[in-house]
């Protein structure tokens, strides 16, 4: 016989991919079924709600690294950073109050300006300031917490504070093989605009899955942890700036929303609360996995603890000055 | 990852933030404010999928056309495929298509305590707005309740629609979930529906998760100026109602 023949049939992975779908819609009913349990219910719900809450600030992000990276030249960013890095490090965590996104939107856009050239120290400052300073955030505190005006003002200087020595830190101590800089090369393409869009769907593919990961973990402990764990550290005024801390990584809620979540929890004091908005936008469960998909575990695993550390430790001390 | 597989990831991710907000099922996850963010970015996904997929043939017919012309530096220089977590979007993918899981109800309710925040010290509660009965807000009713002292509540007829939950000293609340950004960050108001005698819940009692419309005047009791106060309701009538539109307040 011919060729044709004896050349064995072998399964494309768009094949398997396509394959694996229909199984999944066929045994639909079968899946609605296990999924009539309430708390398997609960969890689903609040997966789907952190993802689809996520997305469109992601997709934010994947847009705005893909202009940076094909519309924005590395000169520009030589030209308006200062030359040093120490410098540069206060001037990116600043210019962080420029874009009106939250913490989805940062991780992407910060590595795409890695990509162009900016040092990593200035980026990683920029990465941790704008989910918390920019002017939505700021404004939502405000009208969240109507009588202490001060809670605005604090966590504008609490979170340029920690953004800018976490800049530093990685100056300081950083080595660059613990961090993995996005590459652009093989994205550019013809023309800029085919540079932008392969950079925003290569931003996104390798965000999205780490996204998913954050959002299954905050589902998990959001019906598995009893909300009363809370109530046994509120009267004690050390370990409430901790457990509040700790609740801001665990419930990964849009910088732009904390403010109302902090208002409501009104058993803890106001520098507990605090540290709840500075923690929340730097560290939480889902911005950790959107890092390590972005620059790698082996940052993610180092930067993350210590920003917790550093933001809380900010918030605390600006907080007794403060409020 | 091929990269013809994540073009359909982000394809299917796009039609599945269009389809959840074709109709009302995304208010079971955000809040109403989102719907635009989540159509632009819906289309924008769909988008760059479409321009990923047309590349990948474009990219394999021209190989297809002329391998031996292909220079070594343009094959080092194409566009390679997504890391393997990406797979990991199949997950919301087909959370959404297939389960379209229901909004947040009992099971959420009964886990936490409810909660009136206090409103701003200066803000007096405004008088009741015009209707008999008068259609208010769960959180809205308890607020007045617990920091008021029922005030602008006295010999007003209310209406109010939320789902049954037990009371654990016997009786059932009418409940009503808040979101301030998604279903992850739920807080709960819970107010005990009694009846004519003002002592005990009204017969029969809801099924547990049924919606109903509560229709009824102020009674004091359950506690003041305390976050964790239930405030109470005397309910006339108690009519099942379908799950709203927006089953969040």
């Amino acid at each position: 016989m011919t060729q044709v023949a004896t050349k064995r049939w072998k399964p494309t992975p768009i094949e398997i991919f396509i394959a694996g779908l229909a199984i999944f819609l066929l045994a639909q009913r079968w899946l609605v079924g296990l999924f009539q349990a309430p708390v398997w219910q609960a969890g689903a719900t609040v997966f789907v709600a952190i993802v689809v809450q996520a997305l469109p600030f992601l997709v934010l992000g994947v847009v705005l690294s893909g202009l940076i990276t094909a519309y924005v030249s590395p000169a520009f960013f030589e030209r308006v950073l200062p030359k040093k890095p120490a410098l540069a490090v206060p001037v990116a965590g600043a210019a962080g109050v420029l874009i009106p996104g939250c913490e989805c939107a940062s991780v992407p856009v910060a590595g795409g300006l890695m990509a162009q050239g900016v040092s990593p120290a200035a980026a990683l400052a920029f990465l941790l300031s704008s989910p918390a300073i920019n002017p939505v955030v700021i404004v939502s505190t405000f009208v969240a917490f109507p009588n202490n005006h001060m809670m605005a003002l604090a966590r504008l200087i609490a979170s340029l504070i920690a953004a800018v020595l976490m800049g530093w830190a990685w100056l300081a101590f950083g080595k660059g093989e613990w961090l993995r800089i996005p590459q652009r090369d093989h994205l550019h393409g013809d023309t800029k605009f085919e540079t932008f869009w392969r950079t925003a769907a290569h931003d996104f593919l390798h965000a999205g899955g780490f996204l998913v990961i954050g959002g299954v973990t905050a589902a998990i402990l959001n019906v598995v942890v009893p909300p009363s764990w809370l109530q046994a550290v509120s009267d004690r005024p050390l370990l409430s700036i901790v457990g509040l801390s700790v609740l801001a990584v665990v419930l990964c809620i849009c910088s732009e929303a904390d403010a109302f979540v902090a208002a409501s929890l009104t058993q803890f004091s106001l520098t507990a609360r605090l540290a709840f908005l500075v923690v929340g936008p730097m560290v939480d469960i889902k911005l950790v996995a959107l890092q390590a998909g972005t620059f790698g575990r082996q940052f993610a695993a180092r930067f993350a603890p210590v920003t917790f550390v550093v933001a809380m430790s900010v918030a605390s001390l600006v907080g007794w000055w403060l409020l | 990852m091929t990269r013809d597989i994540g073009s359909i990831i982000m394809i299917l991710i796009g039609g599945a933030l269009l389809r959840i907000t074709s109709d009302d099922v995304y208010l079971r996850y955000v809040k109403e404010s989102l719907r635009p963010w989540l159509i632009a970015s819906g289309l924008i996904l769909i988008v760059l999928g479409v321009l990923q997929l047309v590349d990948v043939w474009r990219v394999a017919r021209r190989e297809h056309a002329d391998t031996a012309a292909l220079s070594q530096a343009d094959a080092g220089a194409a566009p390679h495929g997504a890391p393997r977590a990406a797979w990991l979007l199949v997950l919301p993918i087909l959370a959404i298509y297939l389960i379209a899981p229901p909004a947040l109800g009992a099971f959420t309710a009964e886990r936490q305590s409810s909660v009136t925040t206090a409103p701003a010290a200066s803000a007096q509660a405004p008088p009741l707005p015009a209707g008999d009965p008068v259609v208010l807000p769960l959180n809205d009713y308890a607020s007045r309740a617990i920091w008021d002292d029922g005030k602008t509540l006295v010999g007003r007829n209310v209406s109010m629609t939320g789902f049954a939950t037990a009371a654990p000293a016997g009786g059932w609340y009418l409940t009503r979930l808040t979101l301030t950004c998604c279903a992850a960050d739920a807080t709960v108001t819970k107010i005990l529906v009694l009846g004519e005698d003002s002592s005990s819940s009204p017969q029969p009692v809801p099924v547990t998760n049924s919606w109903v419309t509560v229709i009824g005047r102020w009674l004091p009791g359950g506690g003041i100026q305390s976050e964790t106060a239930i405030a109470h309701v005397q309910a006339r009538t108690v009519t099942p109602v379908p799950t709203p539109r927006n089953p969040y307040e």
